[in-house]
This record gives C-alpha cells, structure tokens and sequence, in this order.
C-alpha cells in the first residue's frame, strides 16, 4: 500500500512541478528551469513524452523476456505476461506517437516530418499492430503462444538496426540528435540539476505505473482464461 | 534425408505446377505497369525510381515467397515432413529453394526496370550488385522465416506481408539508401557501414531463424 | 482574487487539469486492483472448500 500512495505523490510532485516551474534565462531559485535555446517552453513536454516513449520499449522488452521464458518452459502463465505487456506498450506507444507528433506542430511546424525517431516509434507501432493481428488469426491457445513469442523475439532483434541505420539516412530534428546545435549531445542536454532529478523522477514514476497496470493487467486476464476453463 | 534433396523434391513440384514462377511474374509485371501507368509522362527524380524499385521486389517478394510451408499444409504432407528430417534439414532445403527464386526473381526485375525506366541508372554497379546481393539473402531469410510462422497461423495470405513488414523494414530502408549512393557516387569509401549493417543483419537473422524455427516447426 | 489570479496564469488551470485526470487514473486502478484480489480470495476459497 505505501508504495501506492508514493506512486501518487511522485507522479502529482512530477505534474505539478513539470507543469508550473517557471522557464528563466538564469536559474536562481530550485524551481526554475534553464532557457534552452530553441525550445523555450516547449521544453517541458520531456516530463511527460519521453517516460511514455521509454515505457514503450520496456513494455516491448519485457514481452521478448516472457516470450523467451515461455520458449522455454512452455508455460502458458508467460504468454499471458507477455502479451498484456505488449497491450500496455500498444498504449503508450500510441500515446507517444500522438503527445510527439502534437508537440512537433508546435516545435517543429509540422506534426509529422520523419525524424529518425519518429520513424523507429512507427516500426515499433507496426510491430505491435501485426503481433496483435498474429494473435487474433490462432485459436489454439499453445500455437498461438509459440508463434507470438517467435515473432516478438525476430521483431526484437530488428530494433538494433533502426538505432544505426536512421541517424545515417535521415537528419535529425529531435533535441539531442547528433547534428543538433542547439540543445547540444544527449547527454549534456544542459538540463540543470532539478530539471534531471524530476526528469528521472518521472521516469521513476512512469516505470512503477506500467509494472501496477501490468500487474493488474495481468492477474485479469489469468482469472479470466482460469475461469473459463472451470465452466467450459 | 538432406536439405538438398529437399530442394530437389520442391523444385520439381514446383517445375511441375510453375504456380509460384507464374504468379511471381505476373505480379512483377502487374506492379511495373502500375508504377509506369501512374508516372505517365511526367519526369521522376533518380532517387525516386531507385525507391520504387524496391517497392516493386518487396511487393513480388509478398506474393511468392509465402508459398513454403503453405504448400505442405495443403498438401498435407507436414506430418511425413517431421517424421523424415529434422527442422534444422527442413529450414535449410525451403531457404535455398526461397534463395533461388529470390535471385531469379529479383534479377528479372533489375532487368525489365532498368530497360523502362529512363531515370534508373545505376553509376557504380559493383556497389549496388554487393547491397543487392546481400539484400537478396536478407529477404530470402525474412521472408521464409514469416512464411513458416504464416503456415501455422491458420489464416494464410492476408498476414503475410503485415508480419513481414516491420521485420524487413530495416532492411529495405539500408537498400534504397544504398541504391542513392550507388546512384549518386562511383566511391565506395562511404557506403562500408550500410553494407556492414546488411552484413549484420543476414548474419543475425539466419542464426534466429534457425535457432527459432524448432518452436514454430514442432507443435 | 483566485479567479484573476487563474486567468493571468493560465498554466495553473492546466495543472489542475492533469492533477484530476491523474487522480482519475489513480483511483481506477486502485478499484481495479481491489476488484483484482477480491476475485483472488474467491478462486482460491473455491478450490479449498
């Protein structure tokens, strides 16, 4: 229970303090944030878009796990875990795509303009939809967990290549791409230091919020095909 | 029994009903006159022929390949299949079969493209053999691997290219760029990690799909 | 007072928007889950009677 009620509290500190911390050209006081250039309050989405795009890829890592555990011990519990993983990631890589694309118009001038990343969060999107279209065309319960897991795990080992190959063929618009001159590298995105901690403390937050959804998520599901099989 | 002997047996059936060589051509056909149909007269860019030629491989690739493991469910013989060899025979002989009517494929469409499209011209031809070698291997494997995931699920045509799409999405996208430099460039100084990556990627997925292919096989 | 004070600021009233939103979010999880382990009792003092 308490870890609920800590889960409240960090993801209203992180809206509250994501949302209203004013945006200066020199940071005086904690709850002021730096100018970046380029974005000016445009840069407060990173709270809320970045942690829905990272929950997309540990919600698709995560079903690539249980898949692979289901591989092995052929264990129908794994499939059930492994697929309301993919069903949250669905989600919010639906979320990030449209949260993305509606800060782009602003940014950017236009919602969509095939930025590396913007083309890897649509593969990834593909992924999902025919891991779901797979699903729904087998009936039988074990054949259609092995060939989900299967091509969970070929579409996992895909994602690699879009890390290498988008950056060479498409210019980056994204803040931090590496020809940005702007907001600079990744990883010196001249955040200062309360902008990082509430940064990580959303993506601490967001994490702890997908592992409750998934949980109760999965727990419903597992009584549900419990069930079925005592009236049937 | 072998992989070879395998082959043998589906290139005989295959010679014997020609149905995956007559679709195939008359689906390249189909997709060429389509494209030239809706260019018309207009002028395309280099870069734009050298994109869509390889929307016209992806497309015939989807219409044939998928026929693999699909022909031995309708034919039944999937059960006499596992019983004589094992999965890693039974993936190698349907690779090597999928190999070759990728390369003959995809050399008739190199072909017909290059002799209607004005603006496909190719200045650095040993680059663009290499990525279209490496390419061909790439989409021979994909696409057999899917193919055998397709013949389990028991809806057979629709999901083929669905499945197959995000799984060969980096591939294609490494090719047309490729395709571009060897359009643009005779060096090859800068075109060595896109070959790496189709390099990578043929090595990777061979070794998935036969470590993978077990669990699809064996129900 | 309070209502100048919004419509000068009117990033506050996107604030308490999300807040609500969240506590929505929240408390629909919250009952989800009790529903969740309710069920649990159910199923497990089924197989034991």
């Amino acid at each position: 229970m308490i870890w609920k009620i800590v889960l409240f509290l960090l993801i209203a500190f992180v809206s509250i303090a994501g949302i209203t911390f004013p945006i200066v050209a020199k940071p005086e006081h904690w709850y002021e944030f730096p100018l970046i250039m380029g974005l000016g309050e445009n840069a407060k989405i990173i709270f809320f878009h970045v942690p829905t795009a990272w929950l997309t890829v540990i919600a698709f890592f995560m079903s690539t796990v249980y898949s692979i555990k289901y591989l092995r011990k052929k264990d129908l519990v794994d499939d059930i875990k492994a697929h309301t993983s993919a069903q949250l990631g669905m989600v919010f890589c639906i979320l990030a795509t449209i949260t993305g694309a509606v800060w782009a118009k602003f940014a950017w001038g236009s919602y969509w303009s095939w930025d590396p990343r913007q083309t890897s969060i649509f593969a990834l999107l593909l992924i999902y939809g025919a891991l779901f279209a797979l699903r729904s065309a087998v009936e039988v319960e074990e054949k259609r967990a092995a060939l989900s897991a299967v091509y969970s795990i070929i579409a996992f080992i895909t994602v690699p290549f879009f890390i290498f190959i988008m950056p060479r063929i498409m210019r980056g618009l994204h803040p931090g791409s590496a020809d940005d001159t702007n907001a600079g590298t990744v990883v010196n995105f001249q955040m200062n230091g309360n902008m990082l901690l509430i940064f990580f403390l959303s993506l601490i937050g967001f994490t702890i919020l997908y592992y409750w959804m998934w949980y109760v998520g999965y727990k419903s599901m597992l009584y549900k095909e419990k069930l079925n099989k005592q009236y049937h | 029994m072998s992989a070879y002997a395998l082959f043998k047996k589906d290139l005989a059936s295959e010679l014997r009903t020609r149905y995956a060589i007559n679709s195939l051509v008359m689906f390249i056909v189909v997709t060429i006159s389509v494209i030239l149909f809706s260019i018309g007269n207009e002028k395309i860019s280099d870069f734009l022929s050298g994109g869509l030629f390889w929307v016209v491989i992806f497309f015939s690739a989807m219409s044939g390949l998928s026929r693999a493991f699909v022909s031995e469910e309708e034919r039944g013989t999937t059960l006499t299949l596992q019983l004589i060899a094992s999965p890693t025979t039974i993936f190698s002989g349907k690779l090597l079969f999928n190999l070759i009517l990728v390369f003959a494929m995809n050399i008739v469409v190199a072909l017909l493209y290059s002799a209607l499209f004005d603006a496909f011209v190719i200045k650095n031809l040993s680059l663009f053999l290499y990525a279209f070698i490496l390419g061909n291997v790439g989409i021979a494997i994909a696409s057999t691997l899917i193919a055998s995931i397709i013949a389990k699920a028991s809806s057979k045509g629709t999901l083929y290219p669905v499945l197959s799409f995000p799984i060969l999405l980096p591939l294609m996208l490494t090719l047309i760029d490729l395709t571009k430099q060897a359009m643009d460039t005779t060096t090859f100084s800068s075109s060595y990690v896109e070959l790496a990556i189709l390099g990578c990627y043929d090595v990777v997925m061979i070794a998935a799909s036969f470590m993978l292919f077990d669990f699809i096989w064996k129900d | 007072m309070l209502e100048e004070f919004l419509s000068k600021n009117a990033i506050y009233i996107v604030m308490i928007i999300v807040l609500i939103v969240w506590a929505g979010v929240f408390g629909f999880l919250l009952v989800l889950n009790n529903r969740i382990k309710n069920i649990e009792k159910e199923i497990k003092g089924d197989t034991g009677k």
